[in-house]
């Protein structure tokens, strides 16, 4: 479970809207090339020493796992981000960062025989994975179509404009992208399919105007916890089968958190690799920061409820979990937590970490 | 039984009622089905109903757009839920005792149910689902659920058929006819492959493709077939055409498949039609073209057809000429020869004295035909 750092040179950096966004593309050695083989729509982790501290953060990978592609991410600064900000003011070529090797289950595994319609909705920096995926579909899986509806403040902001407009081009049918942009415009550079944002009025008119030819249809979801949800609502309401949906928040967490439980002062019994460790838990502190001040050396990753590395179950007592995005409902109902996210919310509790 | 053959086959192959049930079973029931076009069911609640051999299918199309396919039986008694083409609401009711179903096939309600029944375990008793897509604008269905994908059907043969972009070619008005041939649909077939009549039977009328350099074969149990334009024909297309051309002048030609069972294609410079057979009884089949064209106003229709006259006129003609017009070797219509041909072959088979002659090498595609049949008669396919 415990998935190792290694450390990975910075081939080049690259400005995707400039001031906004960056991609950094890696070299990846060949003994690591393995390890370092990727999915579309996974996501990296990284670690860096910002002001003394060590802060990690996951990005989706934005380039597809194919021939002659390399190990990208691409950033878009968050108002405040501590994180973001610093890749987009000081990260350049040559320089050595730590990272966690890809992983996550928003995924779109290609098959050549495959004959399928894919609906993709994306907003923002939600594109990341999308591109990934939709670079996938044209290239390796020759009998499907994507569609894309994306979503951003103004045309400014919209990354890998010019990349989708040339895929679009070259993929004879296979690809149609539209954009809905949310902020008013007069200007006629940015022109679009739609204003607002992605409800279920966009939803339901993109897919009257483009109803799938191949009956095999799949929807990707990729933007802010709101618009998935909503989107996500929008097809259950026309009967889309959840089976078919498949969607992936991403986030200024901190807007998707929920922070309304502090949590409270708690004596945690930590089972880990096989001994138990018996660690105090101050208020508004979490089961991860707790046991490693204790000196304990649990797995973790992303540190945003995102890729589950932090994974445990609790056999007594109850956490309130600021995010959970990598649990579903059943497994929190057998008692899976995440120990990145979760405060005590009694004065006792144990869990185990397998 | 005689024990005489027309090549591979045994004659009863195409009069027994034997042979006929078998393939039902055996051919169409276990392959995908056309169903008409995707025009056909293309708002939601639009449906249509199909047989595919043994089974009694019907496609629906959902809120979102998407087609399921399900078996048109009621899961009470096997009731036919669905009449031919129409449109329903948000339920499916079948006239006999009401059960009702959603679009995705669950049992919605049972009239009734607490006196009649006590209770029904409706999870239990939701529509059978069947597999649907569409291809080349055209509907198919499959019994099996779980068919796989229609690509691995007809994948291999798709770079061997016309590169017509189907989808934004429209429906020609008042050209969509069905008729019966009373022949087995393997004649009807085998007259459709059979390149060696085209310059004999169709010696009048087909006289605008150039039958020497037709280059066709099998691509597993499909025929592809293509042929260039007659050079007199393409000297002055853009005159000659009966309608507004379909493709680019640099890829002119006739690609004419038959897609295994029975779907026979004709993708021209200036039209693209579908020939579907479907078999009634061993010796009746039903035949159903639907036609597709460029999709531009009726002005430009009349311009090419006044425009192209000259050439029609001169150039096609029927095999023999007479005053007669009821007689199809005089009628200049190559439909009504292959109607003529195959119900002589028909009738043939019942003589005492029939005996088949060779085969000519441009008849290769009916052996290889016959080939396919009986592999999946022998349950091979």
């Amino acid at each position: 479970m415990t998935r190792g750092f290694h450390e990975l040179t910075v081939a080049t950096v690259q400005e995707e809207v400039p001031g906004l966004a960056r991609s950094v593309v890696f070299d990846v050695p060949a003994t690591l090339v393995d390890t370092f083989s990727w999915r579309a729509g996974q996501h990296i982790t990284l670690q860096f020493q910002i002001d003394g501290e060590e802060v990690r953060r996951t990005y989706s990978i934005s380039e597809a796992p194919l021939q002659n592609t390399s190990l990208r991410v691409t950033v878009k600064r968050v108002q405040d981000g501590l994180v973001s900000n610093f890749i987009n003011d000081n990260v350049s070529p040559g320089d050595v960062i730590n990272v966690a090797p890809p992983f996550g289950s928003f995924c779109f595994t290609p098959d050549a025989r495959a004959r399928r319609t894919c609906y993709f909705f994306a907003a923002g920096s939600g594109i990341t994975p999308i591109y990934s995926m939709i670079q996938t579909l044209l290239a390796a899986e020759p009998f499907s179509v994507a569609y894309l509806v994306y979503g951003n403040a103004d045309a400014r902001s919209i990354i890998f404009r010019a990349a989708l407009a040339k895929l679009e081009e070259a993929s004879e049918g296979r690809l149609v992208v539209r954009n809905v942009l949310s902020r008013r415009s007069f200007w006629s550079f940015d022109a679009c399919w739609r204003r607002g944002r992605i409800g279920a009025t966009a939803v339901a008119q993109f897919i009257a105007e483009h109803p799938p030819e191949a009956q095999d249809t799949r929807y990707f979801i990729c933007g802010p916890g709101g618009m998935n949800a909503a989107v996500r609502t929008a097809l259950r309401n026309i009967d889309v089968p959840g089976n078919r949906i498949r969607l992936e928040s991403y986030g200024a967490a901190s807007a998707e958190m929920d922070l309304s439980v502090d949590g409270c002062e708690s004596a945690a019994w930590v089972t880990l690799n096989g001994q138990t460790l018996q660690v105090s838990v101050k208020a508004r502190q979490t089961l991860l920061e707790a046991i490693r001040a204790a000196g304990g050396v649990p797995p973790y990753s992303c540190q945003s409820g995102v890729c589950g590395s932090c994974r445990a179950r609790i056999t007594r007592g109850t956490v309130h979990m600021r995010s959970r995005m990598a649990l579903d409902d059943k497994e929190i109902a057998r008692g899976a937590i995440l120990t990145c996210q979760s405060v005590p919310t009694v004065p006792e509790v144990a869990l185990s970490i397998d | 039984m005689s024990g005489r053959m027309l090549h591979r086959l045994p004659v009863e192959a195409y009069t027994g009622q034997d042979w006929f049930e078998r393939e039902q079973e055996m051919i169409f029931s276990r392959t995908w089905a056309y169903a008409g076009f995707a025009g056909d069911v293309a708002e939601p609640g639009a449906y249509t109903s199909i047989r595919a051999g043994l089974n009694e299918l019907f496609i629906v199309m959902g809120r979102d757009r998407r087609l399921r396919a399900f078996h048109n039986l009621c899961r009470h008694r096997g009731t036919q839920l669905l009449r031919a083409i129409g449109k329903t609401e948000k339920a499916i009711t079948c006239p006999y005792h009401d059960w009702t179903y959603d679009l995705e096939g669950n049992l919605l309600s049972v009239p009734d149910e607490q006196q009649e029944f006590g209770q029904v375990d409706k999870d239990c008793y939701g529509l059978k689902t069947a597999s649907v897509d569409v291809w080349r604008g055209m509907l198919f269905v499959h019994p099996d659920p779980n068919a796989g994908t229609i690509m691995d059907w007809f994948g291999e043969v798709e770079p061997h058929l016309g590169p017509h972009d189907v989808r934004a070619l429209i429906e020609y008005p008042n050209t969509r006819n069905t008729y019966e041939i009373k022949a087995n649909w393997k004649i009807v077939v085998e007259n459709y492959i059979d390149v060696y009549h085209l310059s004999h039977l169709h010696s009048g009328t087909l006289a605008m493709y150039d039958h020497a350099k037709a280059e066709y074969g099998f691509v597993g149990p499909h025929y592809a077939f293509w042929e260039p334009l007659a050079p007199d024909y393409a000297a002055d297309i853009a005159r000659n055409a009966p309608m507004p051309l379909v493709l680019p002048v640099d890829q002119l030609g006739a690609w004419v498949p038959m897609l295994f069972p029975g779907i026979g294609l004709a993708e021209s410079e200036s039209s693209w039609s579908t020939f579907t057979i479907t078999p009634l009884a061993p010796d009746l089949s039903r035949v159903e073209n639907r036609t597709r064209v460029k999709n531009t106003s009726s002005l430009a229709f009349a311009r090419q057809a006044a425009r192209s006259a000259r050439y029609w006129r001169r150039s096609i003609s029927g095999k023999y000429k007479s005053d007669n017009n009821d007689d199809p070797m005089t009628s200049g219509d190559f439909t009504a020869e292959d109607v003529y041909a195959c119900e002589q072959q028909q009738r043939a088979l019942k003589s005492p004295y029939f005996e088949v002659g060779p085969a000519a090498r441009g008849e290769s595609p009916v052996i290889q035909h016959q080939e396919v049949v009986l592999e999946f008669l022998e349950g091979h396919a």
